[in-house]
């Protein structure tokens, strides 16, 4: 039986003990999946487009090809997820796709009421690479480990996925602001006339993402000992895996905190975000590539 | 008919000069103007940069004479007469297709002082506007004037001529606009109480910048520019609790010493809880500390930073003037294509050669198959073509007999529309003459 609090497995590893799942149902996810890798390719170049362009229509094309995309994107969780048996949420290709699609549809409520479309530069390239991922193999049936606490395995990677995946957008948000803040601060002459969003609404993107994303992943934290309890009756694993993510969740509580108390600036907590992020990657995916 | 077009610009005559021919409103000049037997349609354009007056006529050289002498008597203000030469060294004319693109050129902004700025199609506008609340402006000056309208409009969006601001107020604004999601709800103070603070304060609050603060050594001027934009008026010691307050800084005032330091900035940070302020120091000395720069969340963009930017920017204006004159000169071609269809002789013979070109079509497919002998074929040719000619006979006469007045011109374009003259896949078009044709047979008309 595979422990609990490694909650990804790459495919090759967790193959041997899963049997595809070959349903019409799975057929029709696959193929949601591929409009949905097409509609994030697209929004993708027509953002890369608007980017090198300067031009705002390309930028909007980016969006709407998100929009389609997150709706496609749905309907396919939404049909994985209706599955009998439902699939190995611990599955790293599953779980990808689920931050790819936490990510943009986060992302695309935040522009509601943040001007922050140039930040779809980063997005949607990222949401196309996890749903890419997610699509090279067929999710697997569920694993005896999530069988034996089906809520709080489910609970904890999706929280812990959400919360990777809103980390993610604030990381973006960070990158891009050191960017453009660099740009600004060195007076160059194209600052005046760049594409990507205000350096205003890529600090609240990055403050707003960090704050939901440090809470879903402290959930994620929290559900998974309780996982770890109800299989193995202990509360903590010391491995790789947990000490990695705790320290990253320390790095990210640190930021959080300083920010919101008024005491990190918009450049540091960028900076804070896109580091706290690679981390976190490390913490919760490398580790285990690694290992 | 031919255009004429008679004026001076910034390019040719210095403001002293200009100032002296600025008309506030060109109503009563343009109604005196038109009632000239040698004008059929007048226009004025009058603004700081130029002063030009269009006509139409079938004069020009008397039409010229009656310009020259209608700016030095009914244009030039009372402070005495001008010298002749001064004068004509100042003023250029233009006739025909290179009045049409002198028209377009200006109103596209492309002979504009600064290239690509938006006030000029306005001014154009209005000088249209006043030139048909006077009766002045008629279908030929109507459809010149809309047209440049179009080309105004299709050089603003082809091109990107205006994109990018060139005066350090706009430049400032576009600045703030990438450091802030917008401007809306932003509180800004103003150090300094002079013309160049009034100048980037305008830009500014048309920007939508919220409440602005007022700090200044003389506190009657900062009462003053205060009570002007409905801002608050402070004296320069508040500076530091008004700066922990403000998102942008506009400094502009006397004195050796900067008023920004480094640490009356750090502090304000501090209170704003990080929050960035954007500083735009136009002042000479500089009123901010260049170690300001050191402070991650302060943005300062002096008079050089910020000159630059707009020196760079129209660089790149100029660069697009290439591709904003090929469109004057497509427009300007299309223009003089519709002008020159305007003509009678044209469009009679258009008309004609239809008509001639359908009869024929029409006779050789109705022939084809009967065994009729030439003498019966040639009576058949000589009715087709009575009925012809008969049909056309009035239509015709009227446009020969109406041709220059301007229910005429009416009455010629409304003929190329109801016999789709100008439709190349309408029956009969195959037989028509080119267009080019026009203007030589408009000359011989005209002869």
């Amino acid at each position: 039986m595979m422990r609990p609090g490694w909650p990804y497995r790459w495919n090759g590893s967790a193959r041997a003990e899963r049997a595809p799942a070959t349903t019409r149902g799975i057929a029709l996810v696959l193929e949601l999946h591929q409009w949905t890798g097409a509609a994030y390719l697209a929004a993708s170049l027509a953002a890369i487009l608007g980017l090198g362009l300067r031009s705002k229509r390309w930028l909007d094309g980016a969006i709407a090809a998100l929009c389609v995309g997150a709706a496609l994107h749905t309907l396919a969780l939404w049909g994985l997820h209706s599955e009998h048996p439902p699939p190995a949420v611990t599955q790293l290709s599953v779980a990808a796709d689920f931050m790819a699609w936490v990510g943009t549809v986060f992302f695309l409520a935040l522009i509601v009421r943040v001007r922050g479309r140039g930040l779809a530069v980063l997005v949607a390239p990222i949401a196309f690479v996890s749903v890419f991922a997610g699509s090279l193999a067929a999710p697997g049936p569920e694993l005896a480990v999530e069988r034996a606490s089906p809520l709080w395995s489910h609970l904890h990677v999706l929280l812990a996925s959400g919360g990777l995946a809103l980390l993610g957008l604030a990381g973006a948000a960070g990158v891009l602001y050191v960017i453009h803040h660099r740009a600004i601060k060195a007076k160059r002459l194209d600052a005046s006339r760049s594409i990507l969003p205000s350096l205003e609404s890529l600090d609240r993107t990055n403050t707003l993402a960090l704050g939901a994303g440090f809470l879903l992943i402290s959930l994620g934290l929290l559900t998974g000992m309780v996982w770890l309890h109800n299989v193995e009756g202990r509360w903590w694993t010391a491995d790789r895996h947990t000490n990695a993510t705790l320290a990253a969740w320390g790095v990210y509580a640190g930021v959080v905190v300083a920010r919101y108390a008024g005491r990190l600036g918009a450049r540091q907590c960028a900076i804070g975000s896109a580091l706290g992020f690679l981390l976190m990657l490390l913490a919760v995916i490398g580790v285990e590539v690694v290992g | 008919m031919n255009l004429l077009l008679l004026g001076m610009s910034h390019r040719t005559a210095a403001l002293a000069l200009r100032e002296r021919f600025a008309v506030e409103d060109p109503r009563p000049a343009l109604c005196k103007l038109v009632a000239a037997p040698e004008v059929e349609e007048a226009a004025l354009v009058s603004t700081c940069n130029r002063i030009e007056i269009l006509v139409l006529s079938h004069q020009p050289e008397a039409a010229r004479l009656l310009l020259r002498r209608f700016l030095q008597r009914d244009l030039l203000d009372g402070e005495g007469q001008v010298d002749s030469q001064e004068l004509d060294a100042a003023l250029y004319s233009y006739e025909d297709a290179n009045a049409v693109r002198h028209v377009f050129r200006v109103a596209c902004s492309v002979d504009s002082l600064v290239i690509g700025e938006p006030q000029i199609l306005g001014q154009v506008k209005a000088a249209y506007r006043a030139s048909v609340e006077c009766g002045a402006c008629g279908p030929i000056l109507g459809r010149l004037f809309q047209r440049a309208f179009g080309t105004a409009k299709r050089v603003r969006n082809e091109t990107r001529i205006a994109q990018r601001p060139v005066s350090v107020a706009r430049v400032a604004v576009d600045l703030a606009r990438q450091i802030f999601e917008s401007l809306e709800g932003k509180a800004a103070l103003l150090v300094g109480a002079g013309d160049m603070i009034e100048l980037a304060l305008e830009s500014l609050q048309s920007a939508g910048l919220g409440s602005v603060h007022v700090a200044n050594r003389s506190p009657a001027r900062a009462e003053a520019l205060a009570t002007r934009f409905g801002a608050s008026a402070h004296g320069l010691d508040e500076i530091p609790l008004l700066l922990a307050r403000s998102d942008v800084v506009l400094t502009c005032i006397g004195g050796d010493v900067p008023i920004l330091t480094p640490a009356i900035v750090e502090e304000a940070l501090r209170k704003r809880r990080q929050r960035p302020i954007f500083a735009i120091d136009i002042g000479v000395p500089r009123n901010v500390h260049p170690d300001v720069d050191r402070l991650d969340g302060v943005y300062r963009y002096d008079l050089d930073d910020l000159e630059g930017v707009a020196q760079t920017n129209a660089q790149e204006r100029h660069r697009e003037v290439a591709h904003a004159e090929a469109i004057v000169s497509e427009e300007q071609q299309r223009f003089d294509g519709w002008l020159s269809a305007l003509s009678a002789v044209p469009t009679i013979r258009a008309l004609r050669g239809r008509a001639e070109s359908i009869r024929r079509g029409e006779l050789a497919r109705g022939l084809t198959g009967l065994s009729l002998a030439e003498g019966e074929r040639r009576a058949v040719e000589a009715i087709t073509r009575a009925i012809v000619n008969k049909i056309l006979h009035a239509p015709i006469s009227m446009l020969r007999r109406e041709r220059d007045r301007e229910a005429g011109l009416a009455h010629l374009e409304a003929a190329r529309n109801l016999f789709a003259l100008d439709d190349p896949e309408a029956p009969g078009a195959e037989a028509d003459e080119p267009a080019t044709e026009g203007r030589t047979s408009s000359e011989e008309d005209a002869s």
